[in-house]
């Protein structure tokens, strides 16, 4: 073994505190997936209703917002990919007219993708 | 008599021997964290506690937030913008009226942030304004560095 090979102390500590960081984290994924899962369940129904024309103004509001909440989130739990679908989300949940028939294929497209990554969950750190 | 010559390597060889910590070891703070997310709070809670060892204090609301920052007067205040009942900058305004919290520096945390928004949180006396996704790993020395903390003993 050289000296390039030899790991030193505080590499040592650094990777055991970042192991330790990413156990801890994928335990608090494991609790959290319900609430993570419903959200996407919500931004799904209120993408039907908007197929549907039938998107009340309580309903669209409530999917901005968790849509917000899992752009926040998921990039943290090493989902970078999902925080910019949910990013896409609320922007199309919150304009301010109806958004036309390219962007609601497109929230279906996109809300169906986010449904599958948070389903496959992270894969490892972001 | 002509000196031998010495040509000095040890630069290169004290670059090649030291490889500075990946996560250094900061100074011990305390860290108020105000979401109503329990996510965004326990992940960074174990984030400032595993990588800095620092201590940190939680609360689910603005209003639980002003109280904590009262009682337990942190270095600092990581302070969500988007909150039900009472929102981040509501909650900053408060914060900055009482006496006994306005000396304490707060830092923004949020998911959305456009250009118009920065400007008023600046003039707000925000110190910084931190993005959600935030990386756990890095989140102690993106606080240190907006506080200007030094890192180290």
């Amino acid at each position: 073994m050289t000296n390039r090979d030899r790991i030193s102390p505080d590499e040592n500590e650094a990777q055991s505190q970042e192991q330790k960081l990413q156990s801890m984290i994928s335990a608090l994924w494991e609790r959290s997936r319900h609430t993570v899962v419903e959200r996407a369940a919500r931004l799904r129904t209120a993408g039907d209703l908007l197929s549907d024309n039938r998107l009340d103004h309580a309903t669209q509001q409530s999917a901005v917002d968790s849509a917000h909440k899992l752009a926040g989130v998921l990039g943290t739990f090493g989902l970078p990919r999902g925080t910019d679908l949910a990013r896409e989300a609320e922007v199309l949940f919150g304009q301010p007219t109806p958004p036309g028939k390219v962007d609601i294929e497109r929230l279906q497209v996109l809300l169906a993708e986010l449904t599958t990554l948070i389903d496959r969950g992270p894969l490892g750190p972001s | 008599m002509e000196l031998p010559k010495y040509r000095w390597d040890g630069k290169e060889a004290l670059l090649q021997a030291y490889k500075p910590p990946q996560t250094c070891k900061l100074m011990t703070h305390r860290i108020l964290i105000i979401d109503d997310e329990d996510d965004i709070r326990q992940v960074a809670a174990m984030s400032l506690e595993t990588v800095a060892g620092w201590d940190v204090v939680l609360a689910n609301s603005g209003k639980q937030g002003i109280e904590r920052a009262s009682t337990e007067q942190p270095d600092a205040i990581l302070l969500d913008v988007m909150m039900p009942e009472m929102d981040g900058p509501t909650t900053l305004l408060k914060l900055k009226a009482n006496g006994s919290t306005s000396h304490i520096p707060v830092l923004l945390l949020t998911a959305k942030v456009q250009g118009p928004d920065q400007r008023k949180f600046a003039e707000m006396g925000v110190k910084a304004i931190l993005f959600k996704p935030f990386d756990p790993l890095t989140l102690a020395r993106q606080i240190s560095a907006a506080l200007g903390w030094k890192e180290g003993g």
